[in-house]
């Protein structure tokens, strides 16, 4: 080493360090190796790299050192040589001079400018060692042989501070005094103090920078970092004279390397590190080495306490035992390199190679050498410390996140631990997306499953998302589908009672490339997907087809329709017919086996008889409470039984929503039911009454015409319903049951369904003062009815008492004698007047009243559609006043209906 | 089954429609004209039960009873492929065969004198119906039998089951040629005042409207009585689809006719049907949407009834509904209508609330149409009155001058006098008058002034 060639880097630099010492050649080795190391780490300057920052500091300087013309020829220099691109490293260049410029004029320190150069041209490892630039503490800087171990940089601490100083507040400079080592401390204290500062060093650190790609990592290697580097902060604490020869040390640092203690370099439990013994001689330098060797058995130790810890914690779960079988595999791959070095010792040793000399193993080149396995170590450890206490789906993720680095040696390194970590969780998927069975023994897999809900709830309770465990790598929606098939495999084994084998293997399979491939790359090629998408179109589609051909649930949906929605009209017609004397009846008088057997015939004698017998012996009839007050037609009500897989879809809640539908087309069809039975009895009575009681014209026209309004609005309303409503809903909803492409979505349009239905029939909150109106209109109706049917019954009495008079007469003058008496024409004119203004005028009066309010209850009726802000409901309204009879009357509705019109206009004007 | 409907087929204009109307049912519902279902007819949606019942072999019997004073027609019938359909028992044929000589009055006698032997039919076949709705009555208003017969029966089924329904598809004679028989007016004032009395609503058919249509929308020069006859089965059996394949609405006959009509006499209701097409498949590639039938529908050339725009009455709707077969987007109607209002497009009646009422309803799958849709318009329109103004007319001119009227004579109603006539002549006048009234806003106290008339 000492005859150094002059025309190398080193040569010259071994010339320039003679020349800055002023020793001889042979004096200034160690200086030459520091230097020499120096230069050949890479660390990168403490301040960023803006030239544009560094030209306005240098102005700034000289301005500050009343140079305003230097300053201003500085600036106009810096121009020159920007236009000009002969000089590179403009700003590496400027940062030198910048520095030199300052470094003698520094206050209380008396060092030579090549001292100012080294000391601060090394400012990578600063934070690691702050104490060292402290002011007043320049001693690295003054002693020829600094200890400069840690400036190698290697540790993850150092790779930290580099990117940590982009941030360009802290400064090695800005740390008290107080951390340096005070003399007459012990080693011991000393070392204490230092942990203490390397702790809060790593809390500064990430708390300032959380964000920091690895976060985690830097607060992982901190103790590591500090382990090494503190072992050779020890200046003048230690023995630092040669007495230990460097292939004892290798052989110890192997020993050190498996975690076991060697000669001189032994674990410390107290410290959390390996220490020299500090009575051995070693050399600083080779001290600053073999702490940064030591830092592989550090780690080692890290990772194998782990794994021996973890390997036998069955709580750990599958995947957690895949970690520690990957780490286990790393440790082994680690074990084959050690033992590689040891050869090379052994051989070494045998053939009597002088260490240093010539190919054998120096401590520098086991510092190269290891290199490569410290940050796979440091990887690993890291990776140790992340995923402590975590498992199952939570513990791919962890690792799934170390995959974002740019090193690609590290980014394999992480992909083949996740693959093997991963391992467990496909194998589970595959079970559960092909078999549906989840056999998860451990928490770890997405997928969660209640043993305790029951099959009718089995598709919406049973099966979860454990969103914990959801692996990084899996995407939302992705675990959802995945959640999905193997919820429909379940479905069809459980629910719909199919066993037969599910051939989604075979189509995933054949769809799919041969090999299976690495699991991982699954994800980053889409192959994954397209695995979940086959597998979900065809268990979807297989519990479909078993829901549409085994379940029929198309003519369920299709019964619910007919029955509960009374779209068999013929039957619900021919139902009303038979149930009517029942149902006019109080509520409380009702028995339901009475109007059982009414269904029952009902059903024969209707087309309903075509139906499927399945679906005709799940219609029964349902009595809802009672109210007092209540008549058979207000607790009516129809019901539809499902069970099995069916009983998904309509389940209680919607069949409770079904139900009130009913509830509400039950009262509307009753309207049309009972004022078509006014009209008939209207037609019928009109032409016999007319004939003999001619006074009766008038308040029957009345009653026709307030009638014929009644029919219009309840015909108006019952076509709103079939068309606004259900027939568009339902179209709706078939095209989309058509082409659902699993059993949610079919759900979910059900859902829609009934709620655009129940919200169209004024069933939700908004309109309930709407339904209020419209019941107070139907019960106008219903007191219309009874008023009629007295007023005929009456009318009918009167014509009789007539014809029996008529046919009197007539008997008398066919027996010969007079028609009448007087007396009898007397009491016959009597009652006719007395029918004519008793009768007449108060029946007139009362149906005024009620034809009145009538108007009355639709003009507020029209009103409140008009303000309501369902658009189709104000279509409602439209409907019902179509040739604009109300809004001719009603000057308020006039306004707002020209309004909504104007509305409907745009709209229609955009839709056509 | 519940709401059956007897058809009463009388004379010979009545039996040819109402063969029509059997030929096309059988067709809809997949029936063989020997009344057994043919094996594609296995989609049970459609109610056959209204029209026909199963005799003991399964096959299908229509409701129906065929009245003629002569044996021309049934004997056709008979001899048609379509004569093992009809029940024979339900087959009434006067004995003699003479017919009533295009006369209303030998008509409406010979009713009376076949009377008993008719009901014993008629009661037989309402017996074998659950609840029956009422009678579909098919006659033409202007020969003998249709006419006469056909008055008597309607005024007795009316004595007889007060609570059934009786609806008429009234053929009216075509106005734009020279009859045969010079009696017409006479007939057709006659029918038509119990048609007014009697009938709960008439479906008014014009075979004047028919041959224009024929001749001007069809392009037939010469169109015979098939044709317009098919015409005519078009119009019946799709008006009664709503009742043969049952939905969510319209489902029997009285609620079909309760919302069009809002007082008992203004009952009589005029079609319209479109696309209308010939044998010839005229390869008419027009689009066809729900607004488009509709606003084609209020279409005065396409209404089957010929009426008269009268300038000092504002003649208007007083109920319109349409029935739409085919393949339609249920959203479509809201729009169509909103469309119509829009475009004024239709008048209505100013005394009341009045909408275009539609139903959607569905096709035989059995039938196939070149059209996607198509739809048939049963309206209340005020201005049927003309057409019976145009009957008084006719009555007037002619009897100002007696003529003819020893026919008449001849029958009991007429021996003493002829009051009926006159009688006749003032009910149809009052229907012209309230068909009047009802395009003004203060019919709806219109009874009021005829009470107070009356009175004094």
């Amino acid at each position: 080493m000492s005859k150094v060639d002059m025309k190398t880097p080193a040569g010259l630099l071994h010339s320039l360090v003679c020349r800055i010492t002023e020793k001889k050649e042979d004096d200034v080795s160690p200086q030459f190796q520091y230097a020499l190391r120096v230069l050949g780490s890479h660390f990168t300057p403490s301040v960023e790299s803006d030239e544009f920052q560094l030209a306005e500091r240098i102005k700034r300087k000289l301005v500050k050192q009343r140079r305003e013309g230097d300053a201003a020829r500085f600036a106009e220099l810096h121009r020159k040589l920007q236009s000009n691109n002969v000089v590179k490293n403009r700003w590496a260049i400027l940062y030198l001079l910048y520095n030199l410029s300052h470094g003698p004029d520094r206050p209380g320190i008396k060092i030579t400018a090549g001292e100012a150069l080294f000391g601060q041209g090394l400012p990578t490892d600063a934070t690691s060692t702050p104490f060292h630039h402290v002011p007043g503490m320049p001693g690295p800087l003054r002693t020829p042989m600094p200890s400069g171990g840690d400036t190698t940089g290697s540790s993850g601490i150092s790779s930290i501070h580099t990117a940590d100083r982009s941030d360009p507040t802290p400064t090695p400079q800005s740390f008290p005094a107080s951390y340096g080592p005070t003399p007459g401390i012990t080693p011991a204290q000393a070392v204490a103090q230092r942990q203490a500062l390397g702790n809060r060093l790593a809390l500064s650190l990430s708390s300032r920078q959380p964000h920091l790609g690895n976060g985690d990592m830097s607060v992982a290697t901190v103790p590591s970092g500090r382990g090494t580097a503190s072992l050779s902060l020890r200046p003048g604490a230690d023995n630092t004279s040669f007495e230990l020869s460097e292939a004892a040390l290798l052989r110890d640092v192997l020993f050190v390397f498996q975690g076991i203690n060697g000669k001189i370099i032994k674990m410390s439990s107290t410290a959390d590190r390996f220490l020299i013994d500090p009575k051995v001689g070693v050399p600083q330098s080779w001290r600053d080495l073999l702490g940064k060797l030591s830092e592989l058995g550090w780690l080692h130790n890290k990772i194998r306490k782990f794994v021996d810890s973890k390997i036998s914690d069955r709580a750990l779960g599958l995947v957690g035992q895949s970690f520690c079988a990957a780490l286990q595999h790393e440790l082994t791959e680690y074990y084959r390199l050690v033992a590689v070095l040891d050869a090379q010792v052994q051989q070494d040793q045998d053939l009597g190679v002088s260490v240093g000399s010539g190919g054998g193993l120096t401590l520098r080149r086991l510092v190269v050498w290891s290199y490569e396995p410290l940050q796979r170590l440091k990887t690993l450890a890291c990776l140790v410390d992340s995923c402590k206490g975590k498992k199952g789906g939570a513990l791919a993720s962890v690792v799934h996140s170390y995959m974002q680095t740019g090193d690609p040696s590290l980014r394999s390194l992480v992909k083949h631990t996740l693959n093997v970590v991963s391992q467990p969780i496909w194998e589970i998927m595959e079970q559960w997306i092909y078999e549906g069975d989840l056999e998860d023994n451990y928490q770890e897999y997405f997928v969660a499953s209640d043993p305790t809900v029951k099959e009718e709830r089995l598709w919406h309770d049973k099966y979860s998302l454990r969103k914990s465990m959801i692996p990084a790598f899996i995407t939302r929606e992705q675990a959802d589908k995945i959640l999905l098939i193997g919820k429909t495999i379940n479905f069809i084994r459980q629910v719909c009672q199919d066993r037969s084998p599910l051939k989604t293997k075979a189509v995933v399979k054949t769809g799919e490339a041969e090999e299976e491939g690495d699991l991982f790359t699954r994800d980053v090629d889409g192959s994954l997907q397209q695995v979940i998408d086959t597998a979900y179109r065809e268990t979807s589609r297989i519990l479909l087809d078993i829901l549409h051909t085994k379940y029929k649930f198309m003519d369920h949906l299709k019964a619910m329709r007919r029955y509960l929605l009374l779209g068999q009209g013929d039957f619900i017609r021919h139902l009303m017919d038979l149930l009517e004397p029942d149902l006019n009846k109080p509520a409380s008088t009702l028995y339901l086996h009475n109007l059982t057997g009414i269904l029952e015939t009902a059903i024969r004698a209707t087309n309903a008889q075509f139906d499927d017998p399945d679906i005709l012996k799940r219609i029964d009839v349902r009595l809802l409470e009672v109210s007092p007050g209540d008549c058979g037609w207000d607790v009516f009500s129809l019901d539809y039984h499902v069970d099995g897989p069916i009983s998904t879809v309509f389940t209680p809640e919607t069949k409770i929503q079904y139900l009130r539908v009913f509830n509400f087309l039950w009262r509307a069809k009753r309207m049309e039911y009972t004022l078509t039975e006014i009209w008939k009895d209207q037609m019928t009575i009109n032409k016999l009454l007319l004939k003999t009681v001619p006074e009766l014209a008038t308040l029957l026209h009345r009653c026709h015409t307030l009638l014929s309004e009644m029919v219009h609005f309840i015909n108006q309303m019952q076509y709103y319903i079939t068309f606004e409503v259900l027939e568009c809903s339902w179209d709706e909803l078939w095209k989309k049951v058509k082409e659902s492409p699993d059993l949610d979505h079919v759900i979910a349009s059900h859902q829609v369904f009934l709620e655009d239905i129940i919200k169209h029939c004024l069933l939700d909150d908004e309109s309930r003062e709407l339904l209020t109106q419209l019941r107070t209109i139907f019960d106008l109706i219903i007191k219309f009815q009874s008023a009629e049917n007295t007023m005929y019954k009456k009318a009918e009495e009167e014509m009789n008492l007539r014809l029996r008079f008529l046919r009197r007469i007539q008997e008398n003058t066919e027996k010969g004698k007079w028609g009448v008496t007087e007396l009898d024409e007397e009491e016959e004119r009597t009652r006719m007047e007395e029918f004519r203004d008793k009768f007449l005028s108060k029946t007139t009066s009362q149906l005024r009243v009620i034809s009145q309010s009538y108007q009355d209850m639709v003009q507020n009726f029209l009103l409140m559609l008009n303000e309501h802000s369902d658009p189709s409901l104000r279509f409602l309204s439209f409907r019902l006043d179509f040739n604009g009879h109300y809004h001719q009357r009603e000057p308020k509705l006039n306004r707002s209906l020209s309004v909504s019109y104007a509305r409907t206009r745009q709209r229609s004007g955009k839709e056509f | 089954m519940p709401r059956e409907i007897i058809t009463l087929q009388l004379g010979q204009c009545g039996n040819q429609i109402g063969m029509e109307f059997w030929k096309q049912l059988c067709m809809e519902h997949g029936i063989s004209p020997e009344g057994i279902l043919e094996d594609y007819a296995t989609e049970g949606t459609d109610r056959k039960d209204v029209f026909f019942y199963q005799a003991d072999d399964e096959h299908y019997i229509p409701r129906s009873v065929l009245l003629d004073l002569e044996p021309r027609v049934i004997n056709t019938i008979l001899n048609s492929p379509y004569a093992n359909l009809y029940n024979p028992e339900n087959i009434y044929m006067s004995t003699h065969g003479g017919g009533a000589g295009n006369n209303w009055a030998s008509g409406y006698a010979q009713g009376e004198k076949v009377q008993e032997e008719v009901f014993d039919i008629i009661d037989r076949e309402a017996d074998g119906s659950d609840s029956l709705e009422g009678f579909v009555v098919c006659h033409s208003i202007a020969g003998g039998t249709g006419s006469g017969m056909g008055s008597y029966m309607i005024e007795k089924l009316n004595d007889r089951f007060p609570k059934k329904l009786i609806q008429t598809y009234s053929v009216f004679p075509n106005q734009d040629e020279i009859s045969d028989v010079v009696v017409q007016p006479y007939n057709s004032l006659l029918t038509l005042k119990r048609l007014t009395q009697n009938a709960d609503c008439v479906v008014v058919l014009d075979n004047t409207a028919l041959n224009r249509i024929a001749v001007d929308r069809l392009h037939i020069q010469n169109p015979s009585f098939s044709q317009i006859n098919s015409l005519v089965s078009t119009i019946m059996s799709t008006s009664t689809t709503t009742l043969r394949y049952p939905g969510y609405m319209n489902n029997d006959l009285i609620g079909l006719i309760a919302s069009l009509i809002p007082t008992p006499r203004l009952h009589f209701l005029m079609t319209g049907y479109t696309p209308l097409t010939t044998d010839q498949k005229a390869a008419s590639v027009r689009k066809t949407t729900v607004l488009d039938v509709m606003r084609r529908l209020l279409q005065p050339k396409n209404m089957m009834v010929s009426t008269d725009r009268i300038r000092h009455i504002n003649h208007c709707f007083i109920s319109i509904l349409n029935i739409i077969q085919g393949e339609v987007d249920p959203t479509q109607v809201h729009k169509s209508l909103q469309r119509i209002r829009e475009r004024k497009l239709a008048q209505f009646i100013p005394w009341g609330p009045a909408s275009i009422q539609v139903a959607l309803s569905r096709k035989s799958p059995y039938v196939q149409s070149a059209h996607r849709v198509s739809g048939l318009m049963l309206a209340n329109h005020t201005s049927i009155s003309s057409l019976f103004e145009r009957c008084l007319k006719q009555y007037d001119k002619l009897r100002k001058r007696e003529a003819f009227l020893e026919q008449f004579r001849k029958e009991n109603v007429f021996k003493d006098n002829l009051d009926e006539l006159d009688n006749s002549r003032e009910v149809v006048q009052k229907l012209v008058d309230e068909y009047h009234a009802a395009t003004r806003p203060d019919y709806i106290s219109w009874g009021a002034q005829e009470a107070a008339e009356g009175r004094s």
